[in-house]
C-alpha cells in the first residue's frame, strides 16, 4: 500500500539530513550481524547459572515484586501450585457475574496442573483457548466470562519483576489481560537477571532468536493500576486487579 | 597566599549599578585573603541581557568588549554566576562561526571563576573567619547550580561562619522566577514563582537568605520588601565580609 | 488539525495561577514525579549519566532516520502489518477514516496518544459518526469533561476528586461518590463495555524497535492492551522519529523512559506489537496499521540547530521540575504539547511567530534537561528560538516579532562597549527614578516598559554611585 508515498516521505528525510538520495541502506553499521564479547558474556552468564545464583535472582524477584503489589509465591513443586490455585480459586469472588469459571492457555505446564480436575470438586468450569475454543467461536466469551486467567511466561525478569510473555497459537493474549485476577506459573529457571538479558536471548540464543518477539511480546509488572484521580493509587483500573506468580522451584 | 595569581574583578552590571555594596564585601574578602586586586574601570555588561532576548548581534558587541576589556587578565572572578555562565558556555554559541573571536572566548573563560567557586576550588578556603549571628539560608540560583555545577561551595563556606545556624529550605534549587526579561515580560508568572520562593524562605524561619546572584537577590527583595518581611537579603559576599 | 490556542499563553496562565485546586495537584506532581525521576536515575547501576548514552543512542538513529524507518517498515510488512506514511495530520487522519470505512467501524477505542492529540484525530473520528471512547482514566475524564488534557502523563491533575464524581453521576448514571477507588472501577466496568465492543483501537508508539519491525506501547493501566487487543483492528500513529534502529538500544531507553515518565522501574504493561495476529492464534486484531507521521517534523529534522529535539521520548519528565510549568500547567501553552518539550516542539510544529510566548515565556533554569532521560538541550533551543523572534527568519517564515525591543538593543549595544555612555545612561536613569515613590529606599512603582515587575514586587533603586566609580576614587 502507498510506495509512492513512502519513497517521497523517505526522500524528504534523506533531503533534510543531507544525504545523496541513492545512497544504500546498508552504509548504516547499525545491523550487524555478529555478537559482541558483552553479548556472548551474557548468553554464558544466563546459561551457567547455578541453583544458588537462581534463587538469588528468585530473592530480587520478590523484593522488587512487593512494591507494585505484585505477589510472588514460591512453590516446591507443581502439586503444592495446584493446590494454592484451588484455594484461590475458592477464596476469591468473581468481580463481574456471579458464576465462577477459569480461562487458562494451552501450555504444557498448565495443561500440567491438571485444574479441571482440581477444580471439579467446587463446580467451577476451566477453559482453555485452545485451537477446539477458537473454532467453536466461544473463546472470547469464555476469556470475558472467567474471573481468573491462568498463563505461563516465557521470562520473568527479577530487577522489575517482570513477566515476558509471547503469543502463540493456543496462548491467547486476553487471558492475562481480561478476567480480573491473574495467575502466572513459572519455573525457576525462566527467571533471568534483566532487559538486558532478555535482549540477549532474544536477539542471539538461536532457539528464541528463531522464534523471535513474535507479533506481540508483552511484559506485565503487577496489576494494573492508575493514579488519576487526584493521585491516589488504585489497583485495577483496566486490567487485572491482582497477579499471582507462582514459581516452580524444584 | 602571596604566590596567588592577581585577582581581576568582572562586575555584573547589577552589582555595579544598584548593588556596589556587594562589589565592595567582595573586594574586601578577598583583602583580608591578600589578595591583589584589580579592576578595569572600562568594564559594562557581559551581553546577556542581550543574548537571553534572542538579540546576538547585539550580545556580540558586548561580548567583544569584554573580551578586549578583560583578555589581559590572569584569572577573572565575578560575583555572579548567572554571568560566569555566560562566559564560559554562551559565549562559545555566541562565536559559532567566528573562529578567531570563539578561540579568544574559551582562553578567557577557562580563566573565570564564579566567587564562591574561586574561594573554595581554586583558593582551598572554606573558613574566612566570618560572624553572623542568626538564621540563615540558601537559594541555589539557576546558572550557578546547572550552569556551572556550584552547589556545595558556598555551603561549606556557610557552615564555616560562627554563629550562623544553617537551614536548607524547601526547594532551594526551584527557579525564584526572576529570568531576566522575563520578569518583565511575564510579571504574573514571574511573581507567583518568587512568591513561592519567599514563602519557602520564611517558611525556614531565618533571618537572612543567602544566595550568589544579585539577580535572584534583587527578585527575592522585592517580594519580601512587598509583602512587609525584615528577612536580610544578602550576597555570600556580603555575609563573608560581616 | 487540533484546535491551537498558542497566543493564550499569558491569559490561559493567569488563569491557572488563580486556580488553587491546580496549584496543589502541580506541586504535588513535581514533589512525586519530579523529585521521584531524580532519585530512580541517582539508584541506577550506570547513575544519571547514562541520559547521555541515551542521548547519543537517539542522535544516531535521527541522523539515519531514512534507514532505519525503511528497516522498521519493511520488517511490520513483512509480519502482515500495513504501514502508512502521513505528510501531515490531515492525511493521517484521512486514512485512518477509510480504515474505519472500510470496515464498517462504528466504535472506536483510543489508547493514550500525543500524536493522536496532534492531528486532532478525535474529533474527525466523531464528525465522521463514529462513537470514540477514551481509554486511560485521565483522559477518558477529560473527554467526559468536555476538555482537553492539561499534563502528557496525568491529563487530569487539574480536576479534583468531588469535581470527577459529580462527573460520572452525571455522566455515567451512578450515584455520586468521590472515593478514588470506586470512581476508578466505575469507570473500569464503563469502559470495560466499550473495549469489548469496540472495532477499532487506536494507540501510540513509544518507541519503535527497527529491526525486529516492532511498536511499543506503554501503560499502567492496561487500556493500550486492551485497545490494541479486544478490537478487530489496530491503528497505530507514530512521529517519524519514534524508532530505535536496535533491541538492546531499548535496554536503556525503555529503563529511562518508565523513570522519566513516572518514576518507576517498569510501566505495568510494555506491549511490542508487530502485527496483527498471526495464524492458528487465537485473538488479538486481524488487521494491523501503522501510521507514520511527519506533519513537520522533516523540518525540525532539516534544521541541526533543532534536530536534536527529535530525540525526545516524549515522557513529559520536564514537565515535572519546570517551575513555570509548575505555576501555569498544561492548558496554557494551547496545544498537545505542554512544558519545556511544547515550548520547544510547538513553536516548531505550529509556528514561531504565533507561538512567540511559548518561546519567551521560561526563565532558561535548565531543570529540564537535567531530568530529561535523552538529556535533551532545551534551553539552547529556546535562545535559538528567541534569535529567530528577535531578529526574523525567512527559512522559518518569522518576523522579527517586536521592532521597539529591537531599537531598544541596538541601542543598548551602542552604549555597553563605551563606558563613558554607559554611565551617561545609567545617571539619567537615576535621575529619573527619583519620580517614583520610594518607601524605605525601595521602589513601589515601575513606568512601563518594566511597569510588570512592581505589580507584585518593589525593587531597590540605583545607587548613588556605581561600584566602578568608587573603585576609580578610592579602593
Ligand atoms: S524533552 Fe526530554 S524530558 Fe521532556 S518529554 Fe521529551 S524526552 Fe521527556
Amino acid at each position: 500500500m502507498n510506495t509512492a508515498s513512502q519513497e517521497e516521505f523517505i526522500h524528504k528525510i534523506k533531503i533534510a539530513l543531507g544525504k545523496p538520495l541513492a545512497e544504500s541502506q546498508r552504509n548504516v553499521d547499525f545491523f550487524k550481524s555478529d555478537m559482541s564479547d558483552e553479548t556472548r558474556g551474557i548468553l554464558e552468564r544466563i546459561k551457567n547459572r547455578t541453583p544458588e545464583e537462581r534463587k538469588k535472582l528468585l530473592a530480587t524477584l520478590i523484593e522488587a515484586a512487593g512494591p507494585i503489589n505484585l505477589k510472588v509465591i514460591s512453590c516446591e513443586d507443581i502439586n503444592s501450585v495446584t493446590a494454592a490455585i484451588a484455594d484461590l480459586v475458592r477464596d476469591k469472588d468473581p468481580e463481574w457475574g456471579a458464576k465462577k469459571s477459569v480461562v487458562a492457555w494451552q501450555h504444557p505446564l498448565i495443561e500440567n496442573l491438571n485444574l479441571p480436575e482440581a477444580l471439579s470438586p467446587q463446580d467451577v468450569t476451566v477453559f482453555f483457548t485452545d485451537v477446539k475454543e477458537t473454532e467453536s467461536g466461544n473463546l472470547r466469551q469464555h476469556v470475558i466470562d472467567s474471573y481468573i486467567g491462568i498463563t505461563a511466561a516465557d521470562f520473568c525478569m527479577a530487577d522489575s519483576a517482570t513477566m515476558v510473555m509471547r503469543t502463540r497459537p493456543g496462548q491467547a493474549r486476553s487471558v492475562s489481560l481480561v478476567p480480573s485476577i491473574h495467575v502466572a506459573v513459572i519455573e525457576l529457571n525462566q527467571i533471568i537477571a534483566d532487559l538486558k538479558e532478555l535482549y540477549a536471548l532474544l536477539k542471539w540464543d538461536p532457539q528464541e532468536s528463531k522464534e523471535g518477539l513474535t507479533n506481540c511480546m508483552t511484559f506485565i509488572s503487577g496489576p494494573s493500576k492508575t493514579a488519576d484521580i487526584e493521585a491516589t493509587m488504585v489497583h485495577g483500573a483496566h486490567g487485572p486487579r491482582q497477579v499471582h506468580v507462582y514459581v516452580i522451584t524444584s | 597566599m602571596s604566590s596567588q595569581k592577581k585577582v581581576t574583578l568582572f562586575i555584573q552590571c547589577l552589582v555595579d549599578t544598584i548593588y556596589p555594596e556587594v562589589a565592595e564585601a567582595m573586594v574586601q574578602v578577598f583583602r583580608r585573603l591578600g589578595i591583589s586586586l584589580t579592576c578595569p574601570t572600562d568594564q559594562t555588561c557581559c551581553g546577556q541581557p542581550a543574548f537571553n532576548s534572542g538579540y546576538r548581534r547585539q550580545a556580540q558587541v558586548a561580548a567583544k568588549h569584554f573580551i578586549e576589556v578583560f583578555e589581559d587578565s590572569e584569572l577573572i572572578v565575578c560575583p555572579s554566576g548567572s554571568c560566569v555562565n555566560m562566559v564560559r558556555h554562551h559565549y562559545a554559541e555566541l562565536f559559532r562561526n567566528n573562529p578567531q573571536w570563539l578561540q579568544r572566548a574559551q582562553d578567557l573563560a577557562g580563566r573565570t571563576y564564579e566567587f564562591s567557586e574561586y574561594l573554595v576550588d581554586v583558593l582551598g578556603v572554606d573558613d574566612l573567619g566570618a560572624r553572623f549571628d542568626g538564621k540563615v539560608t540558601y537559594h541555589d540560583s539557576c546558572h550557578l547550580l546547572r550552569g556551572i555545577g556550584v552547589q556545595k561551595q558556598p555551603r561549606k563556606l556557610l557552615h564555616h561562619i560562627s554563629g550562623t545556624d544553617f537551614i536548607e529550605m524547601h526547594n532551594s534549587d526551584y527557579c525564584c522566577g526572576f529570568g531576566g526579561a522575563f520578569s518583565v515580560k511575564y510579571p504574573d508568572i514571574s511573581n507567583a514563582m518568587v512568591t513561592d520562593k519567599v514563602k519557602n524562605i520564611i517558611d525556614t524561619g531565618a533571618d537572612a537568605v543567602v544566595a550568589c546572584d544579585m539577580g535572584c537577590l534583587m527578585n527575592i527583595q522585592g517580594k519580601l520588601s512587598r509583602m512587609g518581611s525584615d528577612i536580610k537579603v544578602m550576597h555570600l559576599a556580603q555575609i563573608l565580609a560581616s | 488539525m487540533a484546535k491551537i490556542t498558542t497566543e493564550n499563553y499569558v491569559a490561559e496562565a493567569k488563569k491557572a495561577i488563580k486556580n488553587q485546586v491546580l496549584q496543589e495537584a502541580l506541586a504535588d506532581l513535581q514533589h512525586r514525579f519530579g523529585r521521584g525521576t531524580a532519585e530512580c536515575y541517582r539508584q541506577l547501576p550506570e547513575g544519571p549519566d547514562l541520559r547521555l548514552r541515551a542521548h547519543d543512542i537517539r542522535m544516531k538513529d535521527i541522523e539515519n532516520l531514512d534507514v532505519v524507518l525503511e528497516t522498521l517498515v519493511a520488517n511490520i510488512r513483512k509480519n502482515g502489518g500495513h504501514v502508512y506514511f502521513a505528510e501531515d495530520g490531515q492525511a493521517a487522519v484521512n486514512y485512518c477514516l477509510e480504515v474505519a470505512h472500510k470496515h464498517k467501524v462504528r466504535r472506536v477505542v483510543k489508547g493514550k496518544s500525543m500524536v493522536s492529540e496532534e492531528i486532532g484525530l478525535n474529533d474527525a473520528l466523531v464528525e465522521a459518526g463514529i462513537d470514540v471512547s477514551e481509554t486511560d482514566l485521565g483522559e477518558y475524564i477529560i473527554q467526559l469533561a468536555g476538555e482537553t488534557p492539561s499534563h502528557i502523563i496525568a491529563p487530569a491533575i487539574h480536576k479534583t476528586r468531588s469535581e470527577i464524581g459529580s462527573l460520572f453521576a452525571d455522566k455515567l448514571d451512578i450515584p455520586y461518590d468521590d472515593d478514588p477507588s470506586r470512581l476508578t472501577w466505575a469507570a473500569r466496568k464503563a469502559l470495560r463495555e466499550k473495549f469489548l465492543a469496540a472495532d477499532m483501537g487506536t494507540s501510540g508508539c513509544n518507541i519503535a524497535c527497527a529491526e525486529t519491525g516492532h511498536i511499543t506501547t506503554l501503560s499502567n493501566e492496561g487500556n493500550i492492551r486492551m485497545s490494541t487487543t479486544m478490537p478487530r483492528i489496530h491503528v497505530a500513529f507514530m512521529g517519524m522519529e519514534r524508532v530505535a534502529a536496535r533491541l538492546e538500544d531499548h535496554d536503556i531507553l525503555l529503563r529511562l523512559l518508565c523513570r522519566g515518565a513516572a518514576a518507576q522501574n517498569m510501566a505495568t504493561y510494555v506491549s511490542y506489537i508487530g502485527g496483527p495476529r498471526s495464524a492458528g492464534e487465537v485473538d488479538g486484531p486481524q488487521e494491523f496499521h501503522l501510521v507514520v507521521l511527519d506533519n513537520g517534523r522533516s523540518r525540525i529534522l532539516a534544521d541541526e540547530e533543532f534536530r536534536e529535539m527529535l530525540c525526545c521520548i516524549r515522557c513529559a519528565a520536564c514537565l515535572n521540575v519546570c517551575p513555570v510549568y509548575a505555576k501555569i500547567g498544561g492548558h496554557s501553552y494551547g496545544y498537545a504539547y505542554s512544558g519545556p518539550v511544547g515550548a520547544v516542539v510547538t513553536p516548531l510544529l505550529v509556528g514561531i511567530n504565533r507561538a512567540a510566548d511559548l518561546c519567551q515565556g521560561e526563565t532558561l533554569c535548565g531543570a529540564c534537561q537535567d531530568i530529561c532521560p535523552v538529556n535533551i538541550d532545551i534551553p539552547r533551543m529556546l535562545l535559538a528560538l528567541r534569535t529567530k523572534l528577535a531578529e526574523g527568519d525567512s527559512a522559518w517564515g518569522v518576523t522579527p516579532a517586536d521592532r521597539k525591543e529591537k531599537l531598544l538593543f541596538q541601542a543598548w549595544s551602542w552604549m555597553i562597549r563605551n563606558r563613558r555612555l554607559y554611565d551617561a545612561a545609567v545617571k539619567l536613569a537615576a535621575t529619573g527614578q527619583r519620580l517614583f515613590a520610594q518607601k524605605d529606599d525601595m521602589i513601589g512603582r515601575l513606568p512601563p516598559p518594566v511597569h510588570g515587575w512592581t505589580k507584585g514586587r518593589d525593587i531597590k533603586p540605583l545607587a548613588a554611585e556605581s561600584f566602578i566609580s568608587r573603585w576609580k576614587k578610592s579602593l
